[in-house]
């Protein structure tokens, strides 16, 4: 982009990109890039190169040369582990499936409708949007335990759903209202029913919109890890909480809790590697 | 076929009185243009016919029926909207067939009616691709397409060739006014383009902050228009207006402003005696005018100074200071030279004048 735009530049007052030798702006820019790239990919680096090294090795990782995939058969072997892996996927999934059937029509409501209701709701997860995330853990444990479904999938999806439809129907309305409302007029006007209009012509046209969607819920509740650590105890163990666990009164163990946060990054990768269109389409909004 | 009647219709959005006491019948396969500046109601008034609004008061009745409670649906209408809406990820031959399937028609009808729809407007090639992969004015026929394929009793058309550019507005001008003929149907069109509404409608009704102004033939609406706004919004370059004084000498009737004073046509006589000393707007189209002195006895002759001449090739639009205002005068020859600032002697058409009451600004006849 910034090499675009200085070569393009033009009539204007040359900058300081002007006055770089030929090329030199592209360079420039490639270096900015590599440098920003190396500030996020190192530590994953040194993540997957910890997970392949034997316990005694982790503080000499650069300079060692034993590799063992040792640590992730020793992790596999916890059933804890698998537990963990097990819960997160099925609270991940089941949050994604139940918060979109909300968050979908949520956020066509405040695309389209206007009214008591409509506003009603727009003020509702507006406020609740405008509380910080940490305090709603407090409550929530209480709730929680009140109802009697601390710790159990139950207790962890409901929040995270209701975090979902707050945070979510925003960006759900966004698609919405890039969705012209017109093609919805027609499909009424072609013997459609409001319902019938929303199921058949607007929701086949948010798709994109909607695997966007789908695609940072799941990774959201993936990755979460308040939620999971106060929520939860060993009924329902989650893999962010479990990785957490290497931490204890012995020590850290470095090599099996890196082996697990790689298996961890492991279901999200795959998704963002495919999903990677939708999801840059969802950032955007 | 169907007659659309609304009587006394109504619509408010909140404090907004947006659309107010509109009575208008459209005959049985008549078409008529509804016409008016941005915001002046008649997209609103289309889209209660259409049942996309609700209708704050008054009614509306399709074919006999009032409709004011029925959805859209029910109403066997169709609409082509300004955007196309066009059903994106549906094939043009599903965008044709939606409404035939919504309506479980066997499919094998919905193959002939799409077939016979697609034939018309010379869209068959283009019925397995997806809108997005089509020009405007193709997903401008597709929505045509849809409209037809229903035999509804009533076309809609909301602004359909705005978002042409100018060359396929005039093409997709000339093949509506051919599919009228084809598939005659009551149809209501809405434009903010007087040419579309001249061209295309039986009938033009002119609309203006919710109100309707004047509902006429295109040529009623041009030469006998009611009021000032109708006079300087119909025609183009739009009708000239000078502040004139009735004025009475030796029985006859004269306009007079400054540096100008024309015989008001003897017709006229009955209609202006009762405004003789008092100020009324005078409306001339520009068309109207001609360069050069006229006959002596028609006293109709008055000067003027040229501002400004815009070469059309067809024709000299001519901008000339004169009556203490500025007025256009069209249709000059373009091969004559004509320089700036020079002194034209001009005469009007006596029989083109147009008088309106300066406070009312009614049309006094």
């Amino acid at each position: 982009m910034t090499a675009a735009t200085t070569t393009h530049g033009g009539s204007r007052t040359p900058g300081f990109f002007d006055a770089l030798a030929p090329g030199g702006a592209r360079a420039l820019f490639f270096l900015s890039v590599t440098a920003v790239l190396f500030l996020f990919a190192f530590p994953v680096f040194w993540l997957v190169l910890t997970s392949l090294k034997p316990g005694w090795e982790v503080f000499y990782v650069h300079r060692s040369t034993e590799f063992t995939w040792g640590n992730y058969v020793d992790v596999l072997q916890e059933e804890i582990v698998l537990n963990a892996f097990i819960n997160s996927f099925v609270i991940a999934t089941a949050a994604t499936i139940l918060s979109l059937a909300v968050t979908v029509s949520s956020g066509y409501m405040l695309s389209r409708f206007r009214g008591p209701i409509a506003n009603t709701w727009f003020g509702t997860i507006y406020l609740f949007r405008c509380i910080p995330y940490i305090s709603w853990v407090l409550p929530l444990y209480f709730v929680t335990q009140w109802l009697g479904i601390f710790d159990s999938y139950l207790g962890l999806l409901l929040p995270h759903i209701a975090v979902h439809i707050c945070f979510f129907s925003w960006i759900m309305k966004g698609f919405f209202d890039g969705i012209d409302p017109s093609m919805e007029h027609a499909a009424l006007i072609d013997g459609c029913t409001r319902w019938g209009a929303f199921r058949r012509v607007a929701l086949p046209s948010a798709i994109p919109g909607i695997a966007a969607l789908a695609i940072l819920c799941w990774l959201w509740t993936w990755n979460e890890f308040l939620f999971a650590l106060i929520l939860t105890s060993h009924n329902t163990p989650m893999i962010t909480v479990v990785m957490a666990q290497f931490v204890h009164e012995l020590g850290t163990e470095w090599n099996l809790m890196s082996a697990t946060a790689v298996m961890t990054m492991g279901p999200a990768l795959i998704i963002t590697i495919f999903g990677q269109k939708y999801v840059i389409k969802g950032l955007r909004i | 076929m169907a007659e659309v009647v609304l009587s006394n219709v109504n619509k408010r959005y909140g404090a907004v009185h947006a659309v107010k006491d509109v009575n208008l019948t459209v005959n049985d396969e008549e078409f008529v243009a509804l016409v008016g500046p941005s915001g002046c109601g008649k997209s609103t008034t289309l889209r209660m016919v259409a049942g996309l609004e609700a209708i704050s008061g008054g009614t509306i009745s399709i074919g006999g029926r009032v409709v004011n409670d029925l959805p859209p649906k029910d109403r066997d209408l169709a609409m082509v909207f300004q955007n196309y809406a066009l059903y994106q990820h549906m094939t043009v031959y599903d965008n044709l067939a939606f409404g035939l399937r919504n309506r479980k028609v066997p499919e094998g009808t919905i193959g002939k009616e799409v077939d016979r729809a697609a034939g018309i407007l010379g869209i068959t090639d283009l019925l397995k691709r997806k809108p997005r992969q089509l020009s405007g004015g193709q997903q401008q026929r597709v929505a045509l397409g849809r409209c037809i394929v229903r035999h509804p009793k009533v076309f809609l058309f909301d602004e359909p060739l705005s978002n042409l550019d100018a060359n396929l507005r005039a093409n997709m001008r000339v093949e509506l006014k051919q599919l009228r003929e084809r598939v005659p149907t009551t149809s209501i069109y809405v434009t903010h383009d007087q040419v579309e509404a001249m061209t295309l409608g039986d009938r033009v009704v002119v609309m203006r902050d919710g109100w309707v102004q004047q509902v006429g033939t295109p040529l009623e609406i041009y030469n006998e228009p009611r009021n000032l706004f109708v006079a300087g919004f119909m025609g183009s370059p739009p009708t000239n207006f000078i502040d004139v004084t009735v004025a009475e000498s030796d029985g006859k009737l004269y306009a007079e402003a400054k540096n100008f004073r024309v015989r008001i046509p003897q017709n006229r006589d009955a209609a202006l005696r009762p405004y003789v000393g008092r100020p009324v707007t005078l409306g001339i189209r520009p068309e109207h005018i001609v360069l050069g002195e006229p006959a002596p006895e028609l006293e109709a002759g008055f000067d003027g100074g040229i501002n400004v001449t815009e070469q059309l090739g067809s024709e000299l639009l001519v901008g000339i200071t004169a009556a203490g205002t500025e007025i256009m005068v069209s249709r000059i020859d373009p091969q004559q030279g004509l320089t700036l600032h020079e002194s034209v002697r001009l005469s009007l058409n006596p029989t083109h004048l147009h008088f309106f009451d300066r406070d009312s600004e009614e049309a006094i006849v």
